[in-house]
């Protein structure tokens, strides 16, 4: 790995069995992002973004070739060594928030704090400071049935951040809200990027959310076939 | 929030579901609470003594003995104490309502099981006071809503007195408590010499003898011993444990442990079906709520643990329901039905929901740990 690297994909092969046929989704995919960075990536459905993000968190394997992010090589790691790498080193933003519907906004927030050693009291400061940051305070008890899509976004944002992870993978954070409330949750992104120093990587099927990032790859056919700096 | 919150909230996602289900458990356990209380007190069984011997004809119960055994087991040197009684079944004004009675010599059933049955020196001396004295158990005197000093007519369905007739009357003297709430008390206690004296057969016999054996002396040896000196004798003995002696009387009717296994396992089959299916749709369901624990970097164990502990806490809340139910009936109708809800059949009960809560939860709960992140995702 070159030291600017922070996360590298050497070599990446992988396909799915649909019937009897098997489908190439990447074969021999490479990739290197510095730590800091905010990629946006783009491409047509099937290219493989949702997979490259799966396998980005440890949720989808290679079937060759190596995935590395910081110091791991997720490819070999076991099952319950990636759950705990997961809580420890990552944050994902869903397209459709799925945040837990039977849990108030703290509540949400404050479900990746669980697997960490904390006082009650040391989780709801934390949840506080975090639902402050993405502004939400005083909206704490309310249930993610009474907030609007970019509340509960921010809500997703808040979940994915608070236990301070140093990487972001959203999955078409914007795909399902209105444009002042795509907005709002751009802005948070970048300044989670600029201000607290999280590498973010973000598939999107939207230019303006890809406008946002420091850089846009663009995926077809299993490849990166181009690489730009947002203006 | 504790996962501990988080696998409640998850049970109470569908408050009607999880309310039909727990009510659905807790009718269950008072179902096996109740006929587990039932088995326990089946008339006294659970306090009946397994050191308390009691000798009867080898040919059946209905034979009676003759007064004469009692001296040549009185001179056996393992035997500490020896009674004898006589049984008078009958009735109080409709033949449902039945009465039954142990005719006895009081002062030796005082040291055979004079404990057992929480008879008093003051119990004795007022039985002693006239040959129609009797002295009633708590269960049948609030059963039966009698009290000291009262006169009672039984009629006997067999024993028939000299003059034909076969009512029997008797004056209340005393009622006795018994050792505990599990000790029978549901028969009466009368006095040997004045039925004996008025019966019209079957004078100067017994139905059975009853033995306490010596400190130290193994019942069963001891009753294997008596069986043997009247071996060869006219009168033929078997001597068994009081214990083995009402469990054997009680089977004569049904075998009332078979009946209540056979009562709860389909009871409890019923209720295992109903909640492993219902679990394993809720947890279907939320496949999404799984995956996104998963993505959060809940393990594997942690989610089996969740599921195992949903349906726990909702067979904890309908066990305890159905068992606080069952114990109240058998505080209430105990008396008169024989219910005792020992903490035998309390420990017993918690064993089962701990099991079964752990049986129910085990399928869905694996299906939850076991299925895939994007396919828990793609079942949304």
């Amino acid at each position: 790995m070159t030291p600017a690297a922070y996360i590298e994909l050497k070599e990446v092969r992988k396909a799915y069995r649909i019937g009897k046929e098997d489908i190439s989704i990447f074969s021999g995919l490479d990739l290197a992002i510095p730590q800091g960075d905010f990629i946006a990536i783009m491409g047509p459905s099937g290219s493989g973004k949702s997979t490259l993000l799966n396998m980005l968190a440890g949720i989808d394997r290679p079937d060759a070739g190596s995935v590395s992010i910081g110091d791991h090589r997720l490819d070999g790691m076991g099952e319950r060594a990636l759950s705990s790498w997961r809580a420890h080193n990552i944050g994902i933003v869903f397209q459709f928030y799925n945040l837990l519907p039977m849990l108030t906004a703290a509540e949400n927030v404050e479900l990746p704090l669980l697997l960490k050693p904390l006082s009650a009291k040391e989780r709801r400061d934390r949840v506080g400071k975090v639902l402050d940051l993405v502004g939400l305070a005083g909206r704490e008890k309310q249930r993610p049935s009474s907030m609007s899509g970019g509340q509960q976004q921010r809500v997703g944002i808040a979940r994915a951040i608070v236990s301070d992870p140093g990487l972001l993978l959203c999955d078409e954070p914007t795909g399902d809200l209105d444009r002042v409330s795509a907005d709002d949750v751009l802005q948070m992104l970048n300044f989670l990027n600029r201000e607290l120093g999280k590498t973010i990587i973000m598939v999107t099927h939207d230019p303006r959310a890809a406008g946002s990032a420091r850089r846009t790859l663009h995926l077809d056919k299993g490849q990166f076939i181009e690489a730009e700096k947002a203006a | 929030m504790t996962f501990l919150d988080l696998a409640r909230k998850n049970a109470w996602r569908k408050p009607l579901r999880t309310t039909l289900l727990i009510v659905c458990i807790a009718v269950a356990f008072l179902i096996h609470g109740l006929t587990a209380s039932l088995l326990a007190g089946s008339q006294g069984v659970s306090a009946a003594s397994d050191d308390i011997l009691g000798v009867m004809s080898a040919s059946g119960r209905g034979q009676p003995l003759p007064m004469a055994h009692r001296v040549r087991i009185a001179a056996d040197p393992d035997v500490a104490a020896v009674g004898y009684m006589t049984r008078l079944r009958g009735f109080v004004d409709v033949e449902k309502n039945v009465v039954p009675i142990s005719a006895v010599d009081p002062a030796l059933l005082m040291e055979t099981n004079g404990r057992e049955l929480g008879l008093t020196p003051d119990l004795l001396e007022a039985i002693g006071q006239g040959r129609d004295r009797v002295l009633v158990g708590r269960a049948l005197a609030e059963a039966e809503g009698w009290s000291v000093g009262q006169n009672i007519t039984v009629t006997a369905f067999q024993v028939a007195k000299q003059d034909g007739g076969r009512d029997w009357r008797f004056v209340i003297a005393g009622i006795f408590e018994g050792e505990s709430a599990s000790t029978d008390t549901y028969f009466t206690i009368a006095r040997y010499d004045y039925v004996n004296a008025a019966r019209a057969k079957d004078k100067d016999t017994v139905d059975a003898f009853i033995i306490k054996p010596r400190d130290g002396i193994s019942p069963g040896v001891l009753a294997a011993h008596i069986d043997a000196l009247f071996a060869n004798s006219a009168a033929p003995t078997r001597t068994q444990s009081e214990k083995q002696f009402l469990e054997a009387f009680l089977r004569q009717y049904a075998d009332i442990g078979l009946i209540v296994d056979l009562v709860t396992g389909a009871a409890f089959i019923t209720l295992l079906m109903i909640v492993i299916n219902t679990m394993v749709f809720a947890v279907r369901e939320r496949s999404f709520v799984i995956a996104v624990l998963k993505t959060l970097g809940i393990s594997r164990m942690t989610i089996l643990t969740l599921v195992l502990g949903e349906t726990l806490f909702m067979f904890i809340i309908g066990g305890a329901i159905g068992l606080a139910l069952a114990r109240a009936g058998a505080i209430f109708a105990g008396p008169s039905l024989g219910l005792v809800f020992s903490p035998v059949v309390l420990l017993h009960a918690t064993a089962i929901v701990l099991v079964l809560g752990l049986a129910t939860g085990l399928v869905p709960a694996v299906n939850a740990m076991r299925t895939p992140i994007m396919k828990a995702f793609r079942a949304r």
